[in-house]
């Protein structure tokens, strides 16, 4: 999994490719904390080019989702592919968690 | 029928993920097929690596798997604590986002993504078995890369 980051001001988005497994929601975890610990007031995590979202993945979104809208903040999952897109519907987030186009 | 004998160190599932699309590449397995196999593997074992051991000791988990009769048959056994993953009661998804629990959702994916579960202990160990109906993708016309 690769993770390229674009920051705009306090906006970060994280650019995920590749496979959101175990070891891939850890890295994305720290990630996400680096960009909190900059001082993000929006986080977009891009999944166009994921293949491969797992449970460990989805807890990762949900925790930092709850904790950036706590704050006043936001953090987004945005542009999934077909495959993630199928976790993200099938576990109930999609509506919430996912930026409407 | 494919064996592949992994050890309960994390980097193992990252092993079998490749191991698995080989497979479904040589038996011309429709995406999403290989998709929901992947998915389910990787939460079973994320329990059992996480979950089914005490201490830091070096344990084996056998897969196997085998294309039988339009179906997929995928087979774990490991030699962990007992631990029935269709015990976990089902996830609440009526609940919004904020009150959702963090965990549950790895056996949620495997009962949504496989077509049937089973488990049981057999001389110590944790056997799940998992299938998924491939003939009803092929029926539908899929090709090995939808």
């Amino acid at each position: 999994m690769d993770i390229r980051k674009a920051v705009t001001g306090t906006s970060y988005e994280l650019l995920v490719s590749g496979r959101v497994d175990g070891l891939g929601a850890n890295r994305l975890e720290e990630e996400i904390l680096g960009a909190i610990r900059a001082g993000a007031t929006a986080i977009y995590v891009n999944l166009s080019e994921a293949t491969f979202l797992c449970s460990a993945g989805l807890r990762v979104l949900l925790q930092y989702w709850r904790q950036m809208k706590n704050s006043q903040r936001l953090l987004q999952a945005t542009r999934p592919s077909a495959e993630v897109d199928s976790v993200l519907t099938t576990c109930g987030f999609r509506e919430m968690l996912v930026e409407k186009v | 029928m494919v064996e592949v004998l992994l050890t309960n160190q994390p980097k193992e599932r990252q092993r079998l993920a490749a191991l698995l699309e080989t497979f479904a590449h040589e038996q011309r397995l429709p995406a999403a097929v290989l998709q929901a196999a992947d998915l389910a593997l990787e939460e079973h074992l994320t329990n059992v690596m996480s979950y089914g051991y005490t201490g830091a000791g070096r344990h084996e988990i056998l897969v196997r798997l085998q294309v039988k009769e339009g179906w997929l048959l995928v087979e774990v056994s490991d030699d962990g604590e007992a631990f029935n993953p269709l015990e976990r009661p089902p996830a609440d998804l009526s609940l919004p986002l904020e009150q959702r629990p963090i965990g549950g959702l790895g056996v949620h994916l495997m009962r949504q993504y496989m077509d049937d579960l089973a488990y049981e202990r057999v001389a110590g160990r944790n056997v799940l078995r998992m299938k998924k109906r491939v003939s009803r993708y092929l029926e539908a016309g899929c090709q090995p890369d939808q």
